[in-house]
């Protein structure tokens, strides 16, 4: 998928940020020839210019808030936090559009702009005692990875089953894995971002990344086999009234 | 393509599912599957967790956040 979009003044000295002046280089662009030279911006009056790059970036970037929002609540746990989260990633996505090179990936980077004033500004208030050393952590010290030995007719059940679990029920269960772990699995499934991105985003290792989303979907996947069995849900067809005692987990 | 077998199938599957593969090695895991019942159904999980995932965590920002933040672009472009 590609889109084709109006650049008015490709290599325009364009004014944001304290009148610091930068330009949008165009060089490695193969369609530098085709892009309209607009000189009349060029010359046209700095507010209008200004207007100009405002345009362009609402035009651009400000699409992108439903996704940035959700990805907010992922890391914030609380929809007041991701707004502000989401508002802050904007100013400051806006105050340095200058430097974002077009043609180049937008999405991937508002994204790492979002994950940083999260880490800058909101992680500090609710910092996960165990994050930063949970990436060392050993599968078997997480419970669950790897330990589940289930059968043929049991793992189509379990898809069955979480194919029909409420929403609510998935949310809970990202809210409870480890925050990498959990941005890994959001930024691989539902941005559908590649490794390498991911790890562009969460300036870790591309082995890190790996890593974390194998993880956080081995986790995920076993919270919501559980929650299923509590609910009765069908998994197995043998015990789905039984309580959860068969998702053991080595301690 | 050659039957890579279930514990290269297995091993591989997360980056499969990610087309993290390169074509070569993406072309044999799904050649397994082809005959592989028990790899399809791990699979099969694995892709109903992705969707799961993707239907829970679709959003839409609240309607006031796209006008806060449109002021707040103005207002910061005012003050530049």
């Amino acid at each position: 998928m590609s889109v084709v979009l109006d650049r008015p003044s490709v290599n325009t000295p364009v004014i944001h940020e304290a009148g610091k002046v930068s330009f949008a280089l165009m060089s490695n662009s193969k369609d530098d020839t085709t892009a309209p030279a607009d000189i009349e911006t060029a010359e046209a009056e700095p507010e209008a210019r200004a207007v100009d790059v405002r345009s362009l970036f609402e035009e651009q970037a400000i699409p992108f808030m439903d996704q940035l929002y959700a990805a907010g609540l992922r890391m914030t746990r609380n929809p007041a936090d991701a707004a502000d989260l989401v508002q802050e990633t904007f100013v400051k996505a806006f105050a340095a559009f200058g430097q974002f090179q077009q043609g180049t990936n937008l999405k991937a980077w508002l994204y790492r702009i979002l994950t940083n004033t999260f880490i800058n500004n909101y992680r500090k208030k609710q910092r996960d005692p165990y994050q930063g050393t949970i990436d060392e952590l050993e599968d078997w010290q997480l419970g669950g990875a790897e330990s589940v030995t289930q059968g043929r007719s049991t793992r189509s059940a379990e898809a069955e089953a979480i194919d029909h679990l409420p929403d609510s029920a998935v949310k809970d269960a990202l809210q409870a894995i480890p925050e990498d772990f959990r941005m890994a699995v959001y930024f691989a499934d539902v941005e559908g971002f590649s490794y390498q991105e991911i790890a562009d985003i969460m300036k870790s290792p591309v082995g890190t990344v790996m890593s974390r989303l194998h993880r956080g979907r081995r986790m995920l996947r076993d919270l919501l086999s559980e929650y299923a069995l509590e609910r009765g849900i069908n998994t197995s067809g043998t015990r789905a009234n039984q309580p959860a005692t068969t998702g053991s987990k080595k301690k | 393509m050659t039957d890579c077998g279930c514990e290269k199938a297995k091993a591989e599957l997360e980056e499969y599912l990610h087309n993290e593969l390169a074509k070569a090695d993406a072309a044999d895991i799904a050649e397994h599957m082809a005959h592989c019942e028990d790899c399809t159904r791990e699979a099969h999980v694995g892709t109903v967790l992705t969707q799961a995932v993707q239907r829970a965590c679709r959003e839409t920002a609240p309607s006031d956040l796209r006008d806060q933040v449109l002021a707040r672009l103005r207002e910061v472009q005012s003050t530049h």
